[in-house]
């Protein structure tokens, strides 16, 4: 078994946050191996978001810290966190309306090939810029589209394009927050399987997702954890899950429960 | 010496007084409508030269001067027409607007106003004499105090009084620090915003108004009093904390009398002193001294 | 790009038509125009409403008078480079305070300094003339001492070129600055800068950078005006001047590239021909920048760009 030998790139310890006497997180430690794929799940409220925000050096939690490839991350703020390896997409889409789908990709590349403070040569010659951004838009599938202004995409694809753009700085660990939410049911699949294949294409290591839908959840999980009132409920594999009937019924909801356990509509394997 | 230094406060809890009403005005239009209007000193301006009007016409109907505080009020409320016609003239297309082209809006008005009171009152300073000295001096434990400016002091401090019971206990006063603090609840809530929008900026109006009539007695009125007001306002709520009250009154005593100190002797560092103030508190406490939301 | 030309050769040869005044008028807008593509590096493409650049045009035109009077230096290319650095160290400072904050207090802070910069210049009148201000004569142009001629041939002759020449650099330095990548990051950052800073960009230090090219800017578009106004005074500084910067780019359009020059340009004609007629003229341009705020905030590059609706969608 190779479990053991591969390294943690991301360790939470024993993160807490609280604000004034709400307290959102408590005690969250786990850690995220190379090669993994990781679903976060919970009811609202649980503080996934909040974690994310947490992970993402976005917030610094009250007390614990966060290592990213043993390099203590603990609220530096998502600029150099971007800079380290660690990127990020966003719930509700988070987009630069007025560039085209290349202009909003070349962003992240010019990023994260440190031209952002070269004021001496035209974007439109650099063609280096220009084929890798390219490449990110076939791997999502939005070439067709490479010229269409942000805002005027349909959402399924500026929610891509958002995920895209996170891409294309080529981190090692990126943390999605929900990516297939507010996207038509027959589309969810769709863009999980871009995403997973387009990481593979990237050299992205890991990838953490928040996530609601219990079906993608089981399909494309390596390990899942579950969060509860701000800790961790359960931390382990789809199919450790699915015999503990404890934690599916309180995080996953009464239907989900009753679809595993009554037997009915089990998942067809995983990926 | 103390006589002087006594003096001097006074002097400068006098102008404190006038930039408190400007002020209070600024941060009631800038709480509610989250607008920065940069024509408050063209309202205060206004005010200044109808003052002037309102006293000159008093004079000739034989008011005895020491009565001028009356037509100066007068003159200060009965601008309160200006605020309606601007608000719904102008500012209503605006509003949910970057708040860019807000700002940029209310630079416009003071374009405009400023050839308004050239055309109304033409160029040159407009003095009206008498009235300071009508009201003459008093004696408090051996230093002589101007009258007129205990009067303004204390005028200002009613107003500031009636607002902080209007904000505390009216209705109305309810509304706007709700509005302040989270419009779209408040609208949610039922609340007439158009009605609000008129009332309120109509209210920052006539505060602007009434601060330049209250003014005139001790200085003239010249052209580029309005443009000039504005730079001090700005320092007073940048140093109290945007939309707030409080703020508003601590500012203007903290610019007031600085100013008057530094006319007294150091005059070519007035406005350096005050900003660099201002940049200090836009540095450190960049919500001002009362600063956040609400009034 | 053709009609670009077009414009260059025509504003190249219309003194030698002996449209005398008019070139005179141009004379300004060649200062206005580089100080205005300045002052919408910062608005149109990161996002920064300043109201204090007048402290900038200042700056310039307070130079070249110092330069020239007090130490001698009559040389327009010196005075220029000294310029860039003075202006450059003075936006460097400035900016470091001002970027740290955005929209509104941004604003307010530009008109602070702008401020403390004016009344600096209007009280330490042993050093700068104080309301007064400082007389300006001729600089230098590559070295040769235009003095023997009459003051006017000299301004609509060889100086019109030259500033003229300035103004072209410029535009196509900017220009080049804007389609860098460099500019592309500054798109973004106003844009969405949350989202800007989720890709790795130093949203603080590229608006840094962006302020202290606009300060340049501005500065030299004050040093070209000085000899033409053939003054300098505190009133470059008030910040209703700074006002001016803003209007000729919402006139024009601030989204478009040449906008602001255009906005500078009618501007100039548009403020002379109306002074001329009505004393009353700002009246007159608030109505204008009220109605451009309300109605047509893209100015009127935008108002065509939307005329000629472009193709955007696609499902």
């Amino acid at each position: 078994m190779c479990e053991e030998e591969r390294a943690v790139i991301l360790n939470a310890s024993d993160v807490c946050k609280y604000y004034g006497d709400f307290c959102a997180l408590e005690g969250v430690s786990f850690s995220i191996k190379e090669n993994e794929f990781v679903s976060i799940i919970g009811p609202n409220g649980a503080g996934k978001t909040t974690l994310i925000n947490v992970l993402t050096g976005l917030f610094k939690p009250s007390r614990g810290k966060v290592f990213f490839k043993d390099r203590d991350i603990t609220g530096i703020g998502p600029e150099k966190l971007s800079k380290l390896g660690l990127a990020r997409s966003f719930q509700l889409v988070n987009i630069f309306p007025e560039f085209t789908v290349m202009e909003f990709i070349k962003v992240a590349i010019i990023s994260r090939q440190g031209k952002g403070t070269q004021f001496y040569h035209l974007l439109a010659h650099d063609k280096e810029i220009e084929r890798q951004a390219q490449e990110v838009a076939n791997l999502f599938g939005l070439q067709g589209k490479r010229n269409v202004l942000a805002k005027n995409l349909p959402q399924g694809d500026k929610k891509l394009l958002d995920i895209a753009s996170a891409f294309a700085l080529q981190p090692e660990v990126i943390l999605l927050d929900e990516p297939t939410s507010g996207v038509s049911t027959s589309d969810k699949n769709k863009i999980m399987e871009t995403l997973v294949s387009a990481s593979k294409k990237i050299g992205i290591k890991s990838i953490i997702q928040v996530e609601h839908d219990m079906d993608i959840v089981f399909s494309f999980s390596d390990r899942i954890i579950a969060l509860h009132q701000g800790k961790i409920l359960a931390d382990g594999t789809p199919q450790e899950f699915e015999k503990n009937e404890e934690v599916v019924c309180t995080v996953m909801g009464q239907k989900e429960c009753f679809k595993i356990f009554s037997g009915l509509g089990k998942d067809e394997g995983s990926s | 010496m103390i006589p002087d230094i006594l003096n001097i406060l006074i002097s400068g809890i006098f102008y404190a007084s006038i930039l408190f009403l400007v002020s209070a005005g600024l941060q009631l239009v800038f709480g509610v409508q989250k607008i920065f209007n940069l024509a408050c000193g063209s309202f205060y301006a206004l005010g200044a030269y109808t003052g002037v009007s309102f006293i000159v016409a008093a004079q000739s109907l034989g008011l005895p001067p020491i009565l001028s505080l009356i037509p100066l009020l007068l003159a200060g409320f009965s601008l309160f027409f200006i605020g309606p016609i601007i608000e719904r003239g102008l500012l209503k297309f605006i509003y949910g607007r970057d708040d860019h082209f807000q700002l940029l809006l209310t630079f416009a008005i003071v374009l405009m106003f400023e050839d308004v009171i050239k055309f109304v009152w033409g160029t040159s300073p407009q003095l009206i004499t008498k009235v300071y000295q009508a009201y003459g001096q008093i004696d408090i434990l051996g230093v002589t105090f101007p009258v007129y400016n205990l009067i303004v002091i204390l005028s200002s401090l009613i107003f500031a009084g009636l607002i902080g019971y209007m904000l505390a206990r009216t209705k109305f006063g309810r509304i706007i620090r709700a509005t302040a603090d989270n419009r779209e609840v408040s609208e949610a809530l039922g609340v007439n915003m158009k009605m609000v929008n008129v009332k309120v900026f109509t209210l920052g109006t006539v505060l602007g108004t009434l601060g330049g009539a209250l003014v005139i007695p001790a200085t003239a009125a010249i052209t580029e009093m309005g443009v000039d007001l504005i730079v001090l306002a700005f320092a007073v709520v940048v140093i109290g904390g945007l939309g707030s009250m409080k703020g508003a009154f601590f500012g203007a005593m903290i610019v007031g009398v600085l100013r008057s100190i530094s006319v007294a002797t150091y005059p070519e560092l007035e406005l350096l002193i005050i900003y660099l103030i201002v940049i200090g508190v836009l540095v450190y406490k960049p919500e001002g001294i009362f600063g956040g939301t609400g009034t | 790009m053709l009609s670009f030309m077009a414009i260059v050769l025509f504003i190249l040869v219309l003194p030698r038509f002996g449209f005398q005044y008019a070139s005179y008028l141009m004379l300004t807008f060649f200062g206005y125009g580089v100080a205005v593509l300045g002052w919408n590096l910062l608005f149109g493409y990161t996002g920064l409403l300043s109201f204090g650049h007048a402290l900038f045009f200042a700056v310039g035109a307070y130079t070249l008078a110092f330069l020239m009077n007090k130490f001698s230096i009559f040389h327009m290319e010196a005075i220029l480079l000294i310029t860039v650095i003075i202006s450059g160290a003075l936006a460097a400072l400035v900016g470091a305070i001002c970027i740290r904050y955005t929209r509104v207090y941004f604003g307010m802070l530009t008109l602070a300094f702008n401020m403390l910069f004016y009344s600096f210049l209007l009280k330490f009148y042993y050093i700068t003339g104080g309301d007064e201000g400082m007389n300006v004569s001729r600089p230098y142009l590559l070295g040769i001492d235009f003095l023997g001629i009459p003051k006017m041939q000299f301004l609509t002759g060889t100086y019109y070129y030259y500033a003229w020449a300035v103004l072209v650099i410029a535009t196509l330095i900017m220009y080049g600055i804007v389609s860098s990548p460099f500019g592309h990051c500054l798109k973004a950052i106003r844009d969405n800068p949350e989202k800007a800073t989720y890709l790795g960009i130093d949203i603080k230090r590229y608006r840094w950078y962006a302020f202290i090219i606009s300060g340049i800017y501005t500065a030299v578009g004050g040093v070209l005006v000085a000899p033409v106004v053939g003054l300098v005074d505190p009133s470059m500084a008030y910040w209703t001047h700074s006002g001016t910067f803003v209007f000729m780019a919402l006139l024009g359009g601030f989204v478009n590239f040449l906008g602001p020059l255009l906005g500078a340009v009618l501007y100039i004609f548009l403020q002379d021909t109306i002074m001329s007629l009505l004393y009353y003229w700002r009246f007159v341009f608030g109505a204008m920048l009220a109605f451009i705020v309300i109605a047509a905030p893209g100015g009127i590059t935008g108002f065509i760009g939307s005329l000629m609706n472009k193709e955007e969608t696609g499902v």
